[in-house]
């Protein structure tokens, strides 16, 4: 276990440089600078140029990445935004809760729902529930995120008044309220991977049903309940795996939905960033995400360990 | 929470861990989002765009500067009909004779938020700030005619130009801003970029904001226009999809927005519990800067034949259901510059176009790019690009449309090299800001047109040093007549200023021409 987790440990170091210089990379090498946004449409070659020598932006790429790396290590400091002053810090401590509610409340809701019609489905594979549950899934994962944000909008927001239609309210200013405004865009981000989890569900508890120990625990006269949970242990593995990623996933879906919702999250800074060619905030953002993908597909294998111990003697 | 204030690691550590719970951080960072005065109202406003700084020397925004201008006054304002009146002045100012020297008059019961008195002392450092190339101000290059402020007493102060150059006084109210003398020195940038409290004279006072959220103000209630502002608190809330604002209107969550969707605009202003108006700016020009360097814009028939070939009522009432006003010269039907006579002359007709067509270098048609941003600015071009590129075709011209990104977008515009650039632009309602910057040599949108107009330059400085309007009426008409001739580019109109507001919170709006609404005088 310790060498497994020293091992990913390294490989997510690698990660991380690798995706932060590409970054470095592909951010400067998009036409547009921010010293325009900074300065305004009608700043002079002159002005922007001052602009960039005051930023270090006219130095080679790889001397801004060792220097920006360097005092991400050393600091903890993931600098201040040339276009708005401020510390990514900051904006990160502001903004890294809101989203991260947000995603979890959505995986939450996805995983709580596909789980029980997963099982459901293979249960009673062949059945109407298991169409019915086939023809949500197809909608699911059909709808486009954009349109159905508008439709939650439109109707149990603006036309039933449920749901306040967009905004984040903080939980200091009342539970129900704080769920009030969370429940619209975690639904609509949540929506898409009931489909995805619920068919992974469905299609590995199906193959398990069918396998051999299944069968002869059912012959032994063990439960059905409890035959029903081993077999969903083991058909749970892949499940957890693309869980895991979509749990990371979410995080780029989550743009569209608090741009939509007018939340003020990291996706939603991150969108304003692009933008206005804000690179120590793409930059702040991004790599977060980067480690909220590498811990939460960790967390799925060590979870997986534990559904299933065959893992955890076969991987070092 | 400060906006200047930097976690260490290990409180983004401590955030990232206690986010993982979800929820156990949300009430360290409850914020006064939802919180209400004991008593008074507050007003909630929604406007587009993203700010980057409430420094109105340094602010580009258009929308934004409702903000700014919440906190920060100037000597002068446009009235919501776009007449210059005084603001902090007491009235407008006397001219020299030689045009060159401007005297203001100042009002004796201003005072800042911060309690100190406003004097002439204020205004003189706030221009020297500004005129100072080592502060960078973005806005210098606008007032870069004035060589010198003085004070002559506590209530008079005085500008002296290098120049006759009238425009000055209405780019005030749009690029400037008085601040407090010392108050660059006793605060850093960021206290001006982002937390400005105490700082301004105007009706509101900072106090906070939320990034991609809202910034918020309390009222000043030492405001010098007595039972002004008539909200407690305001709070401008940033909302970037336009159905996002019409769902929060119709919701109850803001009271009035701006730039509604054109295609709903008259059908929600006619819903019960809303009300809404529109009327045309005088300064969001909505045109196609025409490469005169590139072909086949380096023909001024084939200009010309573009200029008649674009039916621009079709495009102000079937695109934007009445909030664009045609104009084929650069001055919106409202303006004391307008003449009809010019802009008739360049307006839609199609038999027209194609005899200068037949009589132009391409007398068998032709196709040019047409470079548009992807991202609205106070109105969405792609939708009449559209129909420009229908109408262009029936006279043989091809139009391939190029859609990019704005910061893209705009980088090949100022470069020179784009064909042809279609965008909305907004300046003070003035005749000069737009020609200024894209017709005169070495400005900012110069390379977009390249025009070479030396008869245009001659009428402009005589615009500038003329302040009586009668006069400047007939230069303005005379340098119509040249653009007319030449038809360096291609107007389309003069975007509408749009807004909604609920009937049961907002008692009393006018809409504004200059399109940045006041929240002053929103009851």
């Amino acid at each position: 276990m310790l060498r497994m987790l020293l091992n990913r440990l390294a490989f997510s170091i690698l990660a991380l440089l690798f995706v932060g210089l590409l970054l470095f990379v592909l951010t400067r090498g998009v036409p547009g600078s921010p010293a325009r946004v900074a300065l305004g449409l009608e700043a002079t070659d002159t002005q922007i140029a001052q602009f960039e020598k005051d930023h270090g932006l006219d130095r080679p790429v790889v001397e801004q990445y060792i220097r920006w790396l360097g005092q991400l290590v050393l600091h903890g400091d993931f600098g201040r935004s040339f276009v708005t002053g401020r510390s990514m810090n900051a904006l990160l401590t502001e903004t890294l809760p809101i989203t991260l509610e947000l995603v979890l409340f959505a995986f939450a809701f996805a995983v709580a729902v596909a789980l029980p019609i997963g099982v459901l489905s293979a249960v009673y594979e062949g059945t109407w529930i298991d169409h019915a549950a086939r023809i949500f899934a197809v909608i699911g994962v059909s709808v486009p995120g954009f349109w159905l944000g508008l439709m939650l909008i439109r109707f149990p927001a603006v036309e039933f008044g449920w749901f306040p239609p967009g905004g984040f309210v903080p939980l200091s200013d009342g539970l129900v309220a704080h769920l009030q405004s969370i429940a619209l865009p975690a639904f609509a981000l949540g929506v898409y991977y009931i489909a995805i989890l619920s068919r992974m569900t469905r299609s590995g508890l199906v193959e398990t049903l069918g396998s051999e120990y299944v069968r002869t625990a059912r012959a032994l006269g063990l439960p059905r309940g409890r035959v029903l949970w081993y077999a969903l242990k083991n058909a749970l593995v892949p499940v957890v795996s693309v869980g895991a990623m979509s749990f990371g996933y979410m995080f780029g879906w989550a743009l569209i939905v608090e741009y939509l919702f007018n939340i003020p999250g990291m996706s939603n800074a991150l969108l304003t960033a692009v933008g206005q060619r804000d690179y120590f905030t793409m930059q702040a953002v991004v790599y977060v995400f980067t480690i909220i993908f590498i811990v939460s597909n960790l967390a799925a294998d060590l979870l997986n360990r534990q559904l299933n111990p065959k893992l955890a003697s076969a991987q070092p | 929470m400060s906006t200047t204030q930097t976690p260490t690691r290990r409180a983004l550590l401590q955030a990232a861990a206690g986010a993982g719970a979800g929820l156990g951080l949300q009430p360290l960072l409850g914020s006064l989002a939802n919180a209400q005065p004991a008593s008074g109202k507050t007003l909630t406003v929604a406007i587009p765009g993203v700010p980057v700084t409430l420094d109105p020397i340094n602010l580009t925004n258009h929308d934004w500067m409702a903000a700014s201008q919440t906190i920060y006054e100037n000597l002068i304002e446009f009235d919501v009909n776009g007449e210059m009146r005084p603001q902090l002045a007491a009235a407008m100012p006397t001219v020299s004779p030689d045009k060159t020297t401007y005297t203001f008059d100042l009002r004796d019961n201003v005072y800042f938020h911060n309690g100190k008195k406003f004097s002439a002392e204020d205004v003189k450092y706030s221009y020297e700030y500004l005129l100072d190339p080592a502060n960078k101000a973005v806005r210098r290059p606008v007032f870069a005619r004035i060589e010198k402020v003085s004070v002559i007493n506590p209530l008079r102060v005085e500008f002296k130009l290098s120049e006759p150059y009238g425009p000055w006084l209405a780019f005030q109210t749009k690029c400037m801003g008085i601040f407090p003398a010392g108050s660059r020195e006793a605060n850093s940038p960021d206290v001006f970029r982002n937390a400005p409290a105490g700082l301004g004279t105007g009706p509101g006072i900072f106090e906070e904001w939320k990034p991609n959220e809202y910034i918020s103000f309390r009222r000043n209630p030492n405001y010098w226009r007595k039972g002004l502002p008539s909200w407690e608190r305001l709070v401008i809330r940033q909302i970037n999809e336009e159905s996002v604002r019409v769902a929060y209107l119709l919701s109850g969550q803001v009271d009035l927005i701006s730039a509604p969707p054109p295609r709903d605009f008259e059908r929600l202003k006619k819903m019960a519990n809303l009300s809404g108006g529109s009327r045309a700016t005088l300064g969001g020009w909505f045109a196609i800067n025409t490469n005169n360097s590139k072909p086949p814009f380096d023909d001024v028939n084939f200009r010309k034949a573009i200029s008649h070939a674009i039916d621009r009522d079709v495009i102000a009432n079937k695109v934007y259901y009445g909030l664009l006003s045609p104009a084929a010269m650069p001055a919106p039907k409202g303006a004391w510059w307008y003449n009809e006579s010019h802009d008739r002359a360049a307006s839609f007709d199609l038999a027209k176009a194609q005899d200068l067509l037949a009589r132009s270098k391409y007398p068998k048609g032709a196709s040019f790019d047409l470079a548009i941003p992807a991202e609205p600015y106070l109105l969405d071009v792609k939708d009449a690009a559209l129909v420009i590129q229908s109408q262009l075709s029936k006279i043989g011209v091809k139009v391939n449309l190029k859609v990019s990104e704005f910061q893209v977008f705009f980088a090949a515009a100022v470069k020179g090299e784009q064909q042809a650039g279609m965008f909305v632009n907004m300046s003070p309602g003035e005749p000069t800001y737009h020609l200024q910057n894209s017709l005169t040599p070495n400005q900012l949108l110069t390379k977009t047109v390249n025009y070479d107009g030396p008869e245009m330059l001659a009428l402009l400085k005589q615009g500038f040093a003329e302040d009586d309007r009668e006069k400047a009426k007939q230069i303005y008409s005379n340098l119509q007549a040249v653009l007319v001739r030449d038809m360096p580019m291609v107007w389309v109109g003069f975007v509408h200023a749009a807004n909604l507001w609920r009937k049961a919170t907002v008692k009393e709006f006018t809409v504004n021409q200059g399109v940045t609404f006041s929240c002053r005088d929103v009851a």
